[in-house]
């Protein structure tokens, strides 16, 4: 009888467009989007700058500046363009208005400072809001004073060995895995988690209060089968809802791993495919279907509750922030799985999924949280039956 | 046959309730010690203006609500300790259709058929039994949502009897609806009558009533004021008109 009603509540469920698009559209275009919107930005950004001429102000009067003579030449190949003033407030005001992107100030002993195997020091005006320009010129500055370095050093028959006593050579014996699990491990689970939760909204306040709004309740309750029998099977669709918006986007990921252009590099690719095996996915769901359940234990009576669709949208949609807040905690560094986080849902399931993803289970922790969230998702179907029992509820 | 012996209803009412009926009582008496009796073969009507409590009394003779005080047996059965036996028995149709816009006539029936239990080829049977009755074998694959409420009606009733329940219980039926419609209820209870079935009916409008019914209780503000047979109904009213009867008989109560 309840595989009747949840295959009754599936069919419903799946031809509702508002479900449909929160449930399969999003999510499994989510991660595509994301990726490539945001690699080719970066990457377009990275090669426009690259390719840039740098536009730089430089105050008249200074004469046999080796760096700027330096500079002077790479205006030939085009990295560099050198313009002329007469004073600093002009130099600023042209970096303001985005006419120039540096502005360059010798002081007058800079040169004699600079033969003199002493410190010239330079003024640099740029403006920080552009990012990328202070790295792009420094790094045009560095080919300049290393030259400088190399031949004062070898003026001085010193060889860059004399002044470095001690080379620290750091040995990182962490694989590859356990990086990309403690860097990027807190963003699987956390859209997993926030699909999960999308996946259960619409169809619980759609199975539930939509009942209501459209007046099939009292006739679905004078049908010979228990509320139970009811709940149950309108609640493996809410979940099943959860657990579909999570495995697409899953989903979404890997086709964007496997044939879209965001990772080029093989040995990083492998490492993520690695990642991706099927135990993985296997402890991955056995952890988020007794979460999923808890969603739908926490949205369904709320569903029950609400009059309309609109009042439970309401109730459920500030509880979003509750669950993206904790489901946060993954991006950030220092918060480890151990016996107190193990028992706090969401950010269980969170910091578990880093640890899988970087090969550092220990599973007496994994125990904890698999039996916690159990415990939790019993607690919520109990609470789910004793709202959806009441007969105030039910019945507008 | 429906036994209500001595029913009454409350509900707590929440702080939000307590505020939309702005009151300050901590209980609210939706039916007060009720009694009636519904014959096979025989349609009872409960008339009542509206927040009378016709739709609580109804709702506690299917099973949905359980009565507060008293007891309802429905073919002899209890609906507190038999509940799920007499959901087998009862068809249950309220004035909103009820129905899954996003699900086919076919699709609700064998739903239905399943919910109570019935085989694949009963459902068969019954089905093609009611779709030639009411003439719905043109639409019946296409969605709900895109019927028309006649359409939608036809299949509200196919959904009541496709268990050809023994009691029907029909919560104002035609309310909302036109003539036209309304005439499909009005023949499904004359229907339900010639079958021997035991049938109520909930309704606000006294020349419905007169048109169908055996028996007839008159009840406001969860109290019944009158409880018998049409017929004496007729000769014993004081006023010329059956409405003018029926008002008047709400009036002189909540005058007293």
């Amino acid at each position: 009888m309840i595989f009747n009603i949840f295959k009754k509540e599936l069919i419903d469920t799946l031809r509702d467009k508002r479900t449909l698009m929160a449930m399969v559209i999003i999510p499994l275009l989510v991660f595509p989007l994301i990726m490539t919107v945001f690699t080719s930005i970066s990457k377009s950004y990275t090669k426009d700058l690259a390719e840039k001429t740098l536009k730089v102000g430089v105050i008249e009067g200074v004469e046999n500046n080796e760096l700027l003579m330096f500079m002077d030449t790479l205006q030939m190949s085009g990295k560099v363009e050198l313009f002329y003033y007469a004073d600093t407030n002009e130099l600023k005001t042209q970096i303001k208005e985005d006419k120039l992107h540096f502005g360059m100030y010798f002081p007058a002993d800079f040169n004699s400072k600079l033969k003199g195997n002493s410190t010239g020091e330079v003024k640099i005006f740029h403006n920080s809001t552009k990012l990328g320009y202070k790295e792009q010129l420094k790094l045009i500055l560095e080919l300049k004073t290393k030259s400088i370095e190399e031949n004062r050093l070898a003026a001085l028959k010193v060889t860059p060995e004399n002044i470095e006593p001690i080379k620290l050579d750091f040995q990182d014996v962490a694989s590859d895995k356990e990086k990309i699990g403690k860097i990027a491990g807190g963003i699987l689970p956390y859209f997993f988690i926030i699909f999960c939760f999308i996946g259960c909204m619409y169809p619980s306040i759609d199975l539930f209060t939509g009942e209501k709004e459209r007046g099939t309740i009292e006739t679905i309750l004078t049908v010979p089968v228990t509320r139970v029998q009811l709940l149950i099977g309108k609640m493996g669709v809410v979940v099943c809802s959860g657990l579909l918006a999570a495995t697409l986007s899953l989903l979404g990921l890997f086709i964007t791993l496997q044939f879209g252009t965001v990772i080029e590099d093989p040995k990083l690719m492998e490492v993520i495919t690695g990642i991706l095996s099927a135990k993985f996915i296997l402890t991955l769901y056995l952890l988020l279907i007794p979460l999923t359940i808890f969603f739908a234990g926490i949205m369904i009576p709320i569903a029950v509750y609400a009059k309309s669709f609109k009042e439970a949208q309401s109730i459920i949609t500030p509880l979003n922030m509750i669950v993206i807040l904790p489901a946060m905690v993954g991006f950030f560094p220092g918060i480890e799985l151990n016996l107190t986080t193990s028992f706090i849902p969401v950010v269980n399931i969170v910091l578990s999924t880093k640890e899988i993803i970087a090969g550092t289970t220990n599973y007496g922790y994994l125990g904890i949280v698999f039996i916690s969230s159990v415990l939790l998702a019993a607690i919520a179907i109990f609470i789910s039956h004793k709202q959806y029992s009441k007969e105030t509820n039910v019945v507008i | 046959m429906i036994e209500v012996k001595n029913v009454s209803k409350t509900f707590k009412l929440n702080k939000k309730q307590k505020k939309e009926l702005d009151t300050t009582e901590d209980f609210s008496h939706a039916v007060k010690d009720v009694s009636f009796t519904c014959q096979p073969g025989r349609v009872f009507s409960l008339l009542g203006p509206n927040g009378a409590g016709k739709t609580t009394t109804l709702r506690m003779i299917s099973t949905i609500f359980k009565p507060t005080q008293g007891s309802i047996s429905v073919c002899g059965l209890d609906t507190v300790k038999e509940e799920l036996e007499i959901r087998k028995k009862i068809g249950f149709l309220t004035g909103s259709t009820g129905l899954y816009q996003r699900l086919t006539a076919n699709e609700i029936l064998n739903y239905f058929g399943k919910l109570y239990k019935l085989s694949d080829s009963e459902i068969e049977s019954r089905k093609k039994e009611l779709y030639a009755l009411l003439d719905m074998d043109s639409f019946q694959n296409k969605r709900i949502g895109k019927l028309s409420t006649g359409m939608k009606q036809k299949v509200s009733i196919a959904r009541t009897m496709i268990h050809d329940p023994e009691v029907v219980i029909f919560d104002e039926p035609t309310s909302g609806l036109d003539v036209i419609t309304s005439e499909n209820i009005i023949k499904l209870i004359k229907s339900c009558k010639e079958q021997g079935k035991t049938v109520i009916f909930s309704s606000h409008i006294m020349s419905e009533v007169d048109l169908l019914c055996d028996d007839m209780a008159i009840i406001d503000q969860g109290e019944i004021l009158f409880s018998g047979s049409m017929d004496q109904f007729r000769s014993e009213m004081k006023e010329s008109t059956l409405t003018g009867e029926f008002i008047r008989i709400v009036n002189e109560k909540r005058a007293s």
